[in-house]
């Protein structure tokens, strides 16, 4: 510690020097200072921030809860050409569930290849894969100006009448975003969010599916702080609401309710995500009984191996994959 | 002569119908026969458009660098 003032019977000494910032010290000092400002500035209600797209609104949380779990081998190869071109090749060989009456689960092995394309813009993104069945997924996006993007995203297949096609118009204000949908069924949707505090955002989402003849309404509010995000989305007939709490930077609790009003079923998980050196692992256990673990490990740059594994003993249901993933940063 | 005004009446809102009716059905079939080629194109030619618009960007890859595994 420093300025130590001298008692010698020199002149006085000038005034003592502030003693040099030990570490703990000064950032506890410049925590409490900014904490202090956060409470002390007035919110500009006129200068809100942005809030999210409606459809990420919970997605924080399912990134942390749902991790994309398989069965079977999985290798995924990404060949940089250049900054922004990029091709893909995928091998997948595993089971499919096939979805039957009775409570048994009906199990189906296969295996396809897909190759992809992607093109990554400032303002362009191209996404293209092709599989070995015959099914092909196209997904572009671009940005006509700074606020309006349009996104066109389309699933074929040979299979005539399955085949799936949808435009997005999105526009960010300030501090609100909107969207529209059209699909294919005669699928339209509009949906906006808004901040209605630094924190907080409200959202409305409307939908109308013209060969079903269905509608739904949905309302949803989000509320995002550096330390916890929570969210609630109520629309036609499903209630869901998350929860995930950053312990630190490396570590993420998240909790996640689902009630659904048709079938009168209501299903709670909880989990956690460790983001660490070397590898990120991501767990949950829910209300049915079931327990799902995914885990990356980071062998060497872009080199990363998959574990995925979902024990559901109710069903006696039991999926374990492996993999690796090449190239992707 | 009311009832043949009526008619009248009736078969120029019918035919007026017909014409409504034959010019929104041949709009929907043009609609449809447009989405079909629109898939069929989508399917077979928008991987190529990507690899295309992906060649011709700077910096141009070269051909070999598309082909080789490595």
């Amino acid at each position: 510690m420093g300025g130590v003032t001298s008692y010698a019977a020199a002149p006085p000494p000038p005034l003592p020097l502030p003693p040099p910032p030990s570490a703990p010290d000064a950032s506890a000092t410049h925590d409490i200072e900014e904490k202090d400002k956060e409470k002390q500035e007035p919110t500009d209600w006129l200068n809100l921030p942005c809030p999210v797209p409606f459809d990420e609104l919970q997605r924080e949380a399912y990134t942390s809860l749902k991790p994309e779990l398989f069965e079977g081998l999985r290798f995924n190869f990404t060949r940089p050409l250049t900054q922004k071109f990029s091709l893909s090749h995928s091998l997948s060989m595993g089971v499919l569930e096939v979805p039957s009456q009775t409570n048994e689960v009906f199990k189906v092995s296969s295996s396809h290849y897909e190759f992809g394309a992607n093109f990554l813009d400032a303002r362009c993104m191209l996404i293209g894969r092709m599989l070995t069945d015959g099914r092909m997924s196209a997904r572009m996006k671009y940005d006509i100006s700074d606020k309006l993007s349009v996104k066109v995203n389309a699933q074929l297949t040979n299979e005539p009448h399955l085949s799936q096609g949808m435009f997005t118009f999105d526009y960010k204000g300030r501090d609100f975003q909107s969207q529209v949908q059209f699909g294919n069924n005669a699928f339209y949707s509009a949906n906006y969010i808004q901040s209605v505090t630094p924190n907080v955002a409200f959202g409305v989402e409307g939908f109308w599916l013209g060969h079903q003849r269905k509608s739904g309404l949905g309302i949803a509010a989000r509320y995002n702080s550096d330390k916890w995000i929570g969210t609630c989305h109520v629309s036609s007939g499903m209630l869901s609401m998350n929860y995930l709490q950053r312990v630190s930077d490396k570590i993420a609790l998240g909790t996640d309710f689902l009630y659904n009003s048709s079938t009168r079923e209501a299903v709670c998980s909880v989990g956690y995500d460790y983001l660490l050196r070397h590898c990120r692992l991501r767990s949950r256990i829910d209300s049915n009984g079931c327990a799902a673990t995914y885990l990356e490990e980071r062998l060497n740059l872009g080199v990363n191996f998959i574990l995925s594994a979902e024990i559901d003993h109710w069903k006696k249901n039991y999926k374990f994959g492996f993999g690796m993933t090449v190239g992707e940063l | 002569m009311a009832s043949r005004a009526d008619l009248k009446g009736k078969g120029k809102a019918g035919k007026g119908d017909d014409s409504k009716g034959t010019f929104i059905k041949s709009m929907k079939q043009w609609s449809t026969w447009c989405m079909k080629k629109a898939k069929v194109a989508t399917q077979y030619g928008f991987i190529p458009l990507v690899i295309i618009i992906g060649m011709n960007t700077e910096p141009k890859p070269s051909l070999m660098q598309l082909l080789s595994p490595v």
